[in-house]
């Protein structure tokens, strides 16, 4: 978690009015009033001119709200799209790539709508997360075949160079029934940008990769950022966002929960109630002497495990050794418990 | 832009989608059954009178409409709901260039299964006569105009539902089967009535009565158009399924 990676550009990201970092407010109804690290299009207005628009899109399916009221507007740079699973990210995804049609509101794809309107393709790529493919195409056949559905000049060109850059080219020829996950996800993403798409939409693109492939395209989706193109993915995994995201969307059950620069969100999700497992020379000793402690507002001694609940992440830190000191007790372990995703997104939303 | 790569592209990949598997093999020992339903009555000589039941009862009513079924949904239903459609529909074609090459490829392969099966059958059971070649010739016709009209129907089910097999076959069974026979005027909207229009024109004189006759050719072109359109208008509205 400390190997932090610096953002390198400025996140390409809005939603809403200029302002500093913070959650989007609980009504539903408000605009958000907040954008981020110096953001390319800082209008209040919805930037209809931006490659990626959410102009208030709700979707649902029947009675199940699966994205709620939800606006945003994406330049430029890498933007991840972070929840757990089931929050809404791929409804998001599908409803950009036009695949599915927003129940409320407008989304649009370079000022034009996604909606029933295959144009947007020319300048869009989508890597979904399924990894249905034809199997008994070879990967090469299957880049060839998003090449010609591009109506490419020279599919076999693009092909060849869309491969290369995904580092497939020693299996291109195998058929992709044989491939294995990561490889498979390559072949999906190499389709996708085979017609140098200045949008690129990835689903939980990092599934599957071991961690050589995963810093490869990392660095490629990086190099294409910095080419002017405008990434949005998806990802459950809070370190995969960190390292390569300039900005952040926060989904939770459907909600955008906070939107902005990472470091900010990180703040938040740091700074909130957090449980820890203490292993120690006399954990009851050490239990007596954290209740009178302000950061501490819970401590329960079970099956011989110290368990602790503090107000504050970062507070508790720094109290926990000079408590043990001044109890005589030697820590052998201090472990936060209660860093799911899960928890970190409700305490987000429920924050509010 | 030219639409003849797109074109291409996607029924290459059709054909090969819906050719190997077991899927061939099935399709193939269905087609076989009339053919070797004809080698057995074929042991007693042939039977010219059995002939236009035989052709009307397994080709035109349970052959065809099954091949034609299991062909049609899997060229577009089974990509829809595998999610494998998605590397075709995120394409800045329109859509009918994707319904049209996988309706063809389906359409021809129930055409090349079934036109011969009633060929064979044909010859088999009727012998070889003029006018029980007529006969055969007719079913044949109708069997090749059927493989489009019902391959059109069932592919254009599958991109409004993702139970287009259930439903394609609750056409087949129910609505042709049992309804459009007892109510007058719902022969309009069979194809099966289409089909028997056709032989009745084409073959010999008293071969099959029908109530659209002659029109029937006119009538599975008008359907094969009209659902052809509808499926690729119902494919511009496609939603991805088995989202979240």
């Amino acid at each position: 978690m400390t190997d932090l990676i610096d953002p390198p550009g400025p996140a390409g990201l809005t939603t809403g009015a200029t302002g500093t970092a913070g959650l989007v407010p609980g009504t539903a109804g408000e605009p958000a009033p907040i954008a981020v690290a110096p953001p390319p299009i800082a209008t209040a207005a919805p930037a209809v001119s931006a490659p990626i628009v959410l102009d208030r899109v709700s979707r649902w399916y029947g009675n199940v709200v699966a994205v709620n009221d939800i606006s945003f507007s994406l330049g430029a740079g890498i933007t991840g799209l972070l929840g757990p699973n089931g929050a809404g990210k791929t409804t998001i995804l599908h409803l950009l790539a036009g695949l599915l049609r927003p129940s409320a509101g407008r989304v649009l794809i370079g000022g034009t709508p996604a909606w029933r309107n295959p144009a947007v393709y020319r300048d869009l790529g989508l890597v979904p997360e399924r990894e249905a493919v034809h199997a008994f195409l070879t990967g090469r056949q299957f880049v060839d075949l998003a090449a010609r559905l591009q109506g490419l000049p020279d599919p076999a060109a693009a092909t060849a160079r869309a491969i290369a850059t995904v580092d497939l080219e020693s299996a291109a020829d195998r058929a992709v029934g044989t491939y294995s996950k990561g490889m498979r996800q390559r072949a999906k993403i190499a389709a996708a940008l085979v017609h140098d798409p200045s949008i690129l939409l990835l689903d939980e693109p990092f599934n599957g990769m071991d961690p050589r492939q995963r810093l490869h395209m990392m660095d490629l989706l990086r190099s294409m950022a910095a080419a002017g193109r405008t990434i949005l993915f998806s990802s459950h995994i809070l370190e995969e966002v960190e390292r390569l995201a300039d900005g952040i969307l926060v989904i939770y059950a459907g909600r955008l929960a906070a939107a902005g620069d990472f470091r900010e969100i990180r703040r938040l999700m740091t700074d909130r109630p957090h449980t820890f497992v203490v292993r120690s020379s006399d954990d009851r000793r050490l239990a007596a002497a954290f209740m009178v402690e302000p950061a501490v507002f819970g401590s329960e001694l079970r099956d011989d495990r110290l368990t602790i609940r503090v107000t504050e992440f970062s507070g508790f830190t720094r109290i926990v050794a000079r408590v043990a000191r001044d109890a005589g007790v030697s820590l052998f372990e201090v472990a936060p418990t209660d860093d799911s995703l899960e928890s970190v997104f409700e305490y987000l939303v429920s924050r509010r | 832009m030219s639409l003849s790569g797109p074109i291409a592209a996607i029924a290459t990949v059709t054909l090969r989608a819906l050719l190997g598997r077991r899927r061939t093999l099935l399709m193939l020992l269905v087609a076989g059954a009339p053919v070797l339903l004809g080698l057995i009555v074929r042991a007693d000589g042939p039977r010219p009178r059995a002939l236009v039941p035989a052709l009307e009862g397994l080709i035109i009513t349970t052959v065809l409409p099954l091949i034609a079924l299991i062909f049609g949904t899997a060229a577009l239903g089974s990509e829809l709901d595998d999610g494998t459609a998605v590397h075709i529909l995120t394409k800045p074609i329109p859509r009918w260039t994707i319904i049209v090459p996988k309706l063809l490829v389906a359409a021809a392969l129930t055409a090349l299964l079934v036109v011969p099966s009633t060929l064979l059958a044909g010859i088999l059971i009727g012998g070889t006569g003029s006018h029980e070649l007529g006969v055969t010739f007719a079913f044949c016709i109708a069997a090749l105009a059927g493989s489009f009209v019902y391959s059109a129907i069932f592919i254009a089910l599958s991109s409004a539902t993702s139970r287009g097999l259930v439903i394609g076959l609750a056409y087949s069974l129910i609505w042709e089967g049992v309804l459009a026979g007892a109510l007058p005027g719902t022969q309009l909207f069979s194809v099966r009535e289409y089909l028997r229009g056709i032989v009745s024109v084409i073959g010999p004189h008293g071969t099959l009565t029908s109530i659209v006759g002659g029109q029937g050719i006119l009538l599975a072109a008008v359907a094969f158009v009209v659902i052809t359109i509808l499926a690729s208008l119902r494919l511009e509205r496609f939603e991805i399924r088995g989202a979240e």
